[in-house]
Formats: C-alpha cells, structure tokens, sequence
C-alpha cells in the first residue's frame, strides 16, 4: 500500500488496508493457541513464543488462548474451523497431538492444518533399576524376544510418544509390537517410582527427566533414540547397538488452512526469525529445551511421515482401529 | 411432587420410585456403553470390567431405593418453590448460550447476575445490571490485562 | 550436625529485611490470585513465576514460596466462604468450613485453617529436613498394588460422609464412580461413556463437580426454599477469633490431619485428596461433639486443611530428592528452580545445598508471613458474607462459573457445570449427601488404573495384592476398619446391661 501515494487513498482505507495485509513482520499482531490448558508443555512452548516473539520485535503483540482437551482434539477442531483463512493466528502442537487425533477417531486432520515449523525435540531413553541383570539394548531386546509379556514397560499415557516407542523397540528387534505389555502411568513421576522399585523391567521417557537418576547410578540408561550420540554423553544410541530405533518428541507450530502462501510466507518467516533470536535461545536455555527448527516443506513432510508411523504403530498395538 | 406426610409414613414416595428407575437405567447405559470396548493386547483386567462392576452396583442400589420408596420411609421434604429456581437456570442458560454464540464473558456473567439476583426477590434490574456490568468488567480486565488468561471475548470485550 | 548448620544458614538469609519484604508480597499476590476461583495453587505459581524472574535468586525464591503458600490459602478461603473450592484438595475444607461461616462462625474457620497450615506446614518442613531420604525410599518401594491397597482403605472410610443412611450414601458414591468412568481409559486409550462428544474425552473435571454440586447447587436449593424461611447469614455470631474452646478442639486435629498429610505426600502418587479425606473421616470418629459434624464442626475444618498443607510439604520429598514432580504444584516448584538451570534429583543435595536449604527456610518464613498477613484479614473476608442475600449468590454463581469459564471456556464445560448444579439441587432436596459423590470421582478412576497396572505387572494374576507386604498390610486394615463398627456392635449386644 506504501506504493500508493498518500494523497490518493483516504486514511481511512489505508487502515483497513493496513489491517488486512500486514506487509511488515513488526506489524504481526498473532493469536496463538495452545490445545491445552495452562500450565503445559503446548501452554510454556506457547508463552515462551510469545515472549520471544515479542522480544525480538518480530510481532507488535501475541495473545495466548488455551483450549484444552483429549490430547488437542479439541484445539484443533477449533482452530481448522475457526481460524479459517486467518494469517495471523498460529497453533502450538507436537507428537503427542498425532496420536490422540487417530485414537480419538477425530474428524479434524493434521492434513488440514497448514505447517509452520518444528520448534524443539526431547530424545527419548530406555532405563532399567540399576541392579537389573540388563545391561544393554540387546540384553533388553533378547528378554523381549524370549517372553514378551514378562518384559513390562512403564511409560506415559497410551498412544503417547513412550506407548508409541516401546512398540517400535519390539517391531526393530523383530518381536510381535502386539503383544508387547506396556503399562501407562500418569506423569513422569509414579512411572518412575515403578521402574527404581523394580516394578517393571524397563522405563521409557524423555531423557532430561530421568537425567538426574540416571547420573546419580540409580538408573541405567540403556539406549537414546537420537540418530547421532548426544555430545558429551556416554549413553550409547539404539543405532550403535544395532536397533533401527529413531524417534523424538517434537513440538511445532501450525497456522490455519486455507491461508494465502503470501500469508504463509510472513508467518514462516516470522517464526525463523524469532528462532534465531537471542530471546529464544535464553528460554531454550532455561527450560532445558533442544532446538530442533525445521521449516517449511522439510518440515511439511516430516509432518506428514510422522503422521503415517505413529497411525500404523497405533494400528499395530490395538490402539488404533483399522 | 409429593410431599412426605409424617402423618402416613408408609405412602408410596412415586419421586424415589422415579430415582431407583433412573439408577435402573444408568447401569443399562452403562452396560450399553462397556459392551462397544475391546481389550485389545492388555494383560490382566480389560477397560470394560469397571463399568460392569459400577453397573452392578447400581442395579443393587436401585432395587434398595426401589424398596424404600415402596415402604415409604424417605426422609420427609418441604414444598419447594419452582420460580426461583427456574429464574437461575434461564440464567445459566442464557450465560451458556451468550458464551456459545460468541457474546463475550460480560454480558454472560451480567446475564447470569441479574437473574440470579431477581430470583433471590430483587426487583431492581436496572442498578443489578450495572453493578454486574462494573463487576464483570473489572474481573475481565484483571484476568485479560494482569494474568494475560483470555476470556471469551464479545463485542464488549473488543471495545477494552 | 550438617542439617542444622545449613538450615540456620538459609534462615539467615531469608530474615534480611528485603527478603522478608518480598515474602510478604510473594504471599499477598498468590493470595490474591489464589482466591480467584477455578485458579488453584500450581496456575496461581504459573502466572506470578515470571514476577520473580527480576529478582535475586535468594529474593525470587523466597518470593516464590510466598506465592506457593499464598496460593493454597486463598484457595481455603473461597471453599470456606463461599463453598466453592478452588482445588480438589480443599473440598473436604468446604464441607464444614462452608458450614461455620453460615453459622456465623467464618472467622474461627479461617483461623483454624491458617493456622493449622501453618502447624502442619512447618512440622512436614521439619520432616522434609529431616526425614526426606529415609522416607524416599519407602516412597519408591509402593507398587500399583500397595496403592491399590491404599485406595481400598480410603473407600471404607469415605463411609464418614454417608449421612444417615447407607443406601443413599452408596448411591451418591456410585453416581459419582459412574462419572469417573467418563473419558479415555488410561490403560487402553478407548473412550468410555464419551457418546462421541470430544469435550467429555477427559474426563469430569474435579472442580467442575465440585463447584457444581455445592456451588451452584446449594444457591438452586436456597433459592427454592426461601418462602419458607427467609435464611440469614450473620458473619459474626459470637467470636470473631478462636476461643479456647475452639484451640482445645483444633490442635489435635492439626496435628492427626499432618500425620496423614505428609506421608501420604511423599508418596508419588499419593497426592492431597486420600489425606484431606482420611483426616476428615479420623475426625468424625474421635470427634466429642459427633452432633456439630455437618452443621460445621471446627475438627473437620482444622484436619483437612492440615493434611492439605502437610501433603504440599510432603511432595517436596520425591522432588527434591529424585527430582519427581508428582503433582501440578511440584512441576511449578520445578519450573523455580530452574530458573537457574538447576535440575532437582539425587545430586542437588550434594551439589547446591545452598539453595535447597535457601528455599526450606524460605517455606518457614512464607508460612509465618501468610500467618501475619491473613489473621488480620480475617475479619475483612467473613463481612464479605454480609452482603446482601441476592447479589451474595449472584456473586457466588458468577465466581463459580468464572473459575469454569476461565479453565475450559467449552459450552460443554458450563453445561456440565449447570447439570451438577440441578444434580445437587435435587440432591439436597432429595436428601442424598453430595460429597460421596466427588469422593467417587477422585478414587474410582485411581482405585481402577493403580488395580489394572498391578494386575498387568502379574499377568492377571490376583495374588499380587497379598504377595506385596505393603498391601496385604492395608487390605488388612481396610477390612478391620470395615468390620470393626459391626463387630463392635455385636459384642455389644452380649454385653449385660449394667445401668
């Protein structure tokens, strides 16, 4: 609109103008949603974003709503529906939303949302009690092979990234991820009382929550799920050990279908900038998170790949109806 | 409704026949609800073995208030006045349809204060419908403004 | 001894005057805010975490326990004063506070419960000082099955809120097992009693229940009745402040409700509500004036909200020592410290004790200041009961709805808020006792999942429950507590009467 010289246009349409066509990122005025109610993981990535968002002067303002319920089904529904065509609203969700979209048997898809960017990553560790005769990956896998059902896993809520990982452990090592005996707790926290007690043989989580056991010797850390080891770690991969077992618990952010590529395009690139910006590394820093950005199409198709494997495991493992 | 009668305890209470009935009917639903679940690859105690055990439960207390209420020894209760009551549930109701339809907090939650308060007998809606306009506004502006949670918003609210 | 060395180190350096000033603001915001309905402690901790980021370390910290403790009191508050309880922990509070402030007795209810927090909070400090790595270690050895045993104790005692009759009293509990079923199982991930409605995926929220039954319900049941008897609630009748009555009847209650508070704390899955319930049953029975119980006696106010304080204490235990946040709460405890990139665990006792005993001095002094700041305001809080008769409950529906509005701004949500509110209306005209049924809600769901986990572990196998010594020692003591009254009862029948 700046191409226009003044004195041709009102003032009163370049407002609008303005308003409908925010040409410059210091002009974003976002909503963001958080599928979840606050407190959360989708509710601090939420804020973090907009403090950073704010910080680094990419967006004017950036207004956080929650809507929580059954793993983000309800966000999403809301969101597609409602934001509809809206560039400047963005919603927060991550691998635990795929999920829930396929067991909740949701009509809304992630295929309808218009992906944005991944944002970060935890890498997932299988644990043992200390005084437990396993002492590697393949210890593990050949108990799994021998009696499947004895082989108990604690881990978070069904369907969720550590249900999904445990059946995955059993496919790579050849066993039937069917019959695997995964045994959900709710939080991290009585999942790993279970595990220290010997209640079951192994635990599955994020690994910055059972760093500090695990460190300490009361925890054994079997194997990490990163495709890489970690830097200064000596927790060896599944990959080293010979187990295709690769996965992350990633969170991203989604803008709404039916947006103008234009529009997809200032929303993009706002939310690259703020990556790169020294207000979000801080945060990173202080919630111990891993930047894991990924944009645009690369991150489009991985969306849609992790889309593909968490269904078919779901599938698998009964949780999901073929 | 009737009312209990010290006078002639051992009258038929038809309101605790009606509950035991709706009991009844809650384990059926309940039942109906467990027989749609599979226990796919789980060991030990499937999703469906709860809510046939709460069901049973239920069917038992059924036939217990069944029986009390044949007996007629339910607790006696006083004559209830209908208007009152109402009044608040058109008020919940319009807060309920207010929020859906996207009016915003305020005028729910003023909707809500001035029926409720006309239920408790006040006749002056119009100073209720200002206090409850003051009142809502502020509760909004401090959870919007200070503790950054976000109310349904209306067109009151876009005017803030 | 190390212990005391560092802990008078810590209680040093948060006595310096600014510090004790931001315990006073810390406490005063949380509150503030924790009196908002539908915010408990651990939202009231998320929205002022980031007030504390501009501090010191020493000052944030102290700040932060401010707002903690803050958060929980205010949370009392609305359960006493208005019945509605910000948080599933402070229902059994509601039950008979509501009840002592009707009377005209809010003040001593008030009073109790601060000062019974601040007893309990500062003994379960004292034992999380103390005892944390010794009780740690029991903590861990509970299985699903011991908890399993655990809920199975708290099912017989629940029996303590039935009324008269047992049979309504079942079938209140059975109402509100019905409704824990509603969701996604836990185990399997299938919806139960959803119809297809994605709101009811997770389940009936605890305070929704809450606030409906007593809340909404109670002002529905007022409102019906008022051509009967106008009801009039005076704020003050006789003592504004405990009298020595009220101290003589509340210090061992203090003390019983932090002895379930604290342990049952430590527990990872242990959580506020099993204590708040057993204290509020022990109560019941050892209580000298079982009349006063349900008009409002002082005891079942005082036990809860000293097991609800001791609990918040004892969840410190598998923070600080493993690093296990095991409720909302304790994950913002962890949000504080790593505002300076510290992790809780094994190591943080060796590495930064500094810190540790920085903050267990901070929980002494933010549990004195909530003393000095909310005894004066007592007063203030119960006139607040003078308003008016119409826009009192005006007021109260439009808080309560808020706190829903607030949490889940779903019309699904507010309609379930309304169906509990007309469910406990016809409760109360019904005379079927309401809290039975929010018991049902919070233990079903765990009885259910900790029972299929422990049978999952054994591969259907039963026997698991007695094999565990831990169970087999609670179901023991939940069947002696479930026999006992008959039995009781049936020696009594043999015994002459000697009168």
């Amino acid at each position: 609109m700046f191409r226009f010289p003044a004195c041709l246009v009102g003032a009163a349409v370049a407002l609008t103008l303005a308003a409908a066509t925010p040409a410059f990122a210091q002009q974003l005025e976002l909503k963001l949603m958080a599928p979840a109610a606050p407190g959360g993981g989708w509710d601090q990535t939420a804020r973090s974003m907009q403090q950073a968002l704010v910080a680094s002067g990419v967006a004017r303002s950036v207004q956080v709503t929650n809507v929580p319920g059954a793993g983000g089904s309800v966000g999403i529904a809301q969101f597609v529906n409602g934001a509809k065509g809206d560039g400047n609203q963005m919603m927060v969700n991550g691998f635990v939303m795929v999920g829930a979209l396929a067991m909740n048997k949701s009509p809304v898809t992630l295929d309808q949302v218009t992906p944005i960017a991944r944002l970060t990553e935890e890498i997932q560790v299988i644990v043992v009690p200390a005084n437990s005769p396993i002492k590697t990956a393949q210890d593990l896998a050949a108990a799994v092979k021998a009696d499947i059902a004895k082989v108990t896993f604690a881990g978070g809520s069904a369907g969720g990234v550590d249900h999904v990982m445990a059946a995955l452990f059993a496919g790579a090592v050849g066993a039937d991820a069917k019959k695997i005996n995964y045994i959900p707790f709710s939080g991290g926290g009585e999942s790993l009382a279970a595990i220290l007690g010997g209640k079951v043989t192994a635990g599955i989580s994020g690994l910055s929550e059972y760093e500090g056991q695990i460190k300490s010797g009361k925890l054994r850390a079997i194997g990490v799920t990163s495709e890489k080891r970690i830097a200064g770690s000596d927790i060896p991969t599944f990959k080293e050990q010979g187990i295709d077992l690769v996965i992350a618990n990633w969170r991203s952010v989604v803008a709404p279908p039916g947006i103008t590529p234009e529009q997809r395009k200032t929303l993009s690139d706002a939310v690259e900038k703020m990556v790169k910006s020294d207000a979000w590394k801080e945060i990173l820093k202080q919630k111990g998170w891993e930047d894991a950005y990924l944009g645009g199409d690369a991150f489009a198709d991985f969306l849609k790949k992790e889309t593909v494997r968490v269904t078919d495991v779901l599938k698998s493992v009964g949780l999901v109806k073929s | 409704m009737t009312s209990g009668d010290p006078a002639q305890p051992r009258r038929v209470d038809r309101a605790g026949i009606v509950i035991a009935a709706l009991l009844a009917l809650l384990a059926v639903v309940l039942v109906w609800d467990a027989r749609g679940l599979q226990s796919a690859a789980m060991y030990g105690m499937g999703p469906e073995a709860m809510p046939v055990v709460v069901a049973s439960g239920l069917a038992l207390l059924a036939i217990g208030n069944f029986i009390d209420a044949l007996r007629g020894n339910l607790p006696a209760r006083e004559s209830t006045d209908p208007v009152p009551v109402l009044l608040i549930l058109v008020g919940l109701a319009l807060l309920i349809a207010i929020i859906g339809f996207g009016g915003g907090f305020i005028l729910a939650t003023s909707a809500l204060f001035v029926t409720t308060s006309a239920a408790f007998g006040r006749r002056a809606v119009l100073v209720d419908s200002v206090i409850a306009l003051v009142m809502s506004t502020l509760i909004y502006l401090a959870f919007d403004r200070l503790l950054t949670l976000s109310l349904p918003a209306g067109p009151l609210e876009r005017l803030l | 001894m190390d212990t005391f060395a560092a802990l008078a180190h810590g209680m040093a350096v948060a006595v310096q005057p600014m510090n004790l000033l931001y315990a006073l603001i810390g406490v005063f915001l949380g509150t503030a805010v924790g009196v908002l309905p539908g915010i408990g402690p651990a939202l009231t901790v998320a929205l002022l975490l980031p007030v504390t980021y501009k501090l010191d370390p020493g000052g944030s910290l102290i700040m932060f326990a401010g707002i903690y403790y803050g958060g929980m009191y205010g949370g009392s508050t609305t359960a006493i004063l208005i019945n509605t309880p910000g948080e599933s922990a402070s229902m059994a509070t509601a039950l008979e506070g509501n009840k002592m402030a009707k009377a005209g007795r809010g003040g001593p209810a008030l009073a109790t419960s601060a000062i019974g927090s601040f007893v309990a909070g500062t003994i379960a400090t004292i034992g999380l000082a103390f005892l944390a790595p010794w009780l740690v270690d029991v903590a861990v050895r509970f299985g699903p099955e011991d908890y399993f045993a655990l809920m199975c104790v708290a099912f017989v005692t629940v029996s303590a809120t039935f009324g008269d009759s047992p049979i309504r009293g079942l079938t209140s509990l059975f109402i509100g097992l019905t409704l824990g079923l509603v969701g996604i199982d836990k185990l399997t991930g299938q919806a139960r009693l959803a119809f297809g409605v994605p709101e009811l995926l997770d389940g009936v929220e605890v305070t929704t229940l809450a606030v409906g039954l007593f809340a909404v319900g109670e002002a529905l049941y007022v409102a019906s009745r008022r051509h009967h008897t106008e009801e009039k609630l005076e704020p003050v009748r006789g003592s504004l402040w405990m009298t020595k009555e009220d101290w003589k009847r509340s210090w061992k209650p203090w003390l019983r409700g932090t002895m379930f508070g604290f342990p049952i704390g430590a527990l990872p899955a242990g959580g506020a509500e099993i204590p708040t319930f057993l204290s509020y049953s022990t109560e019941k029975r050892l209580t000298k004036h079982p009349e006063e119980f349900g008009k409002g006696a002082i005891e079942g106010v005082a036990g809860p909200e000293a097991a609800n304080n001791a609990s918040a204490a004892g969840t410190l235990v598998p923070l600080l020592t493993l690093g296990l946040p095991t409720s909302a709460t304790a994950a913002m405890m962890l949000a504080g410290f790593q505002q300076y990139g510290l992790n809780p665990g094994p190591l943080l006792f060796a590495e930064r004790p500094d810190l540790v005993w920085g903050l267990i001095a901070s929980l002494f002094i933010a549990n004195m200041m909530l003393l000095v700041l909310n005894l004066p305001l007592v007063g203030l809080w119960v006139r607040l009961l003078a308003i008016p008769q119409p826009w009192l409950y005006a007021g109260i529906l439009v808080f309560a709805t808020m706190g829903t509005i607030a949490a889940k701004p779903s019309v699904v949500e507010l309609s379930m808020l309304a169906g509990f509110g007309v469910l406990g209306f016809l409760m109360r005209r019904f005379d079927f006792p309401i809290a039975p049924v929010v018991v049902g809600l919070i233990l079903g769901p765990i009885a259910e999942s900790q029972l299929r986990r422990a049978l999952a572990i054994s591969l259907g196998d039963p026997m698991t429950l007695l094999q565990s010594p831990i169970s087999a020692t609670l179901l023991g003591v939940a069947l002696i507590a479930l026999l006992a009254p008959f039995v009781l009862k049936g020696l009594g029948r043999f015994k002459p009467n000697e009168d």
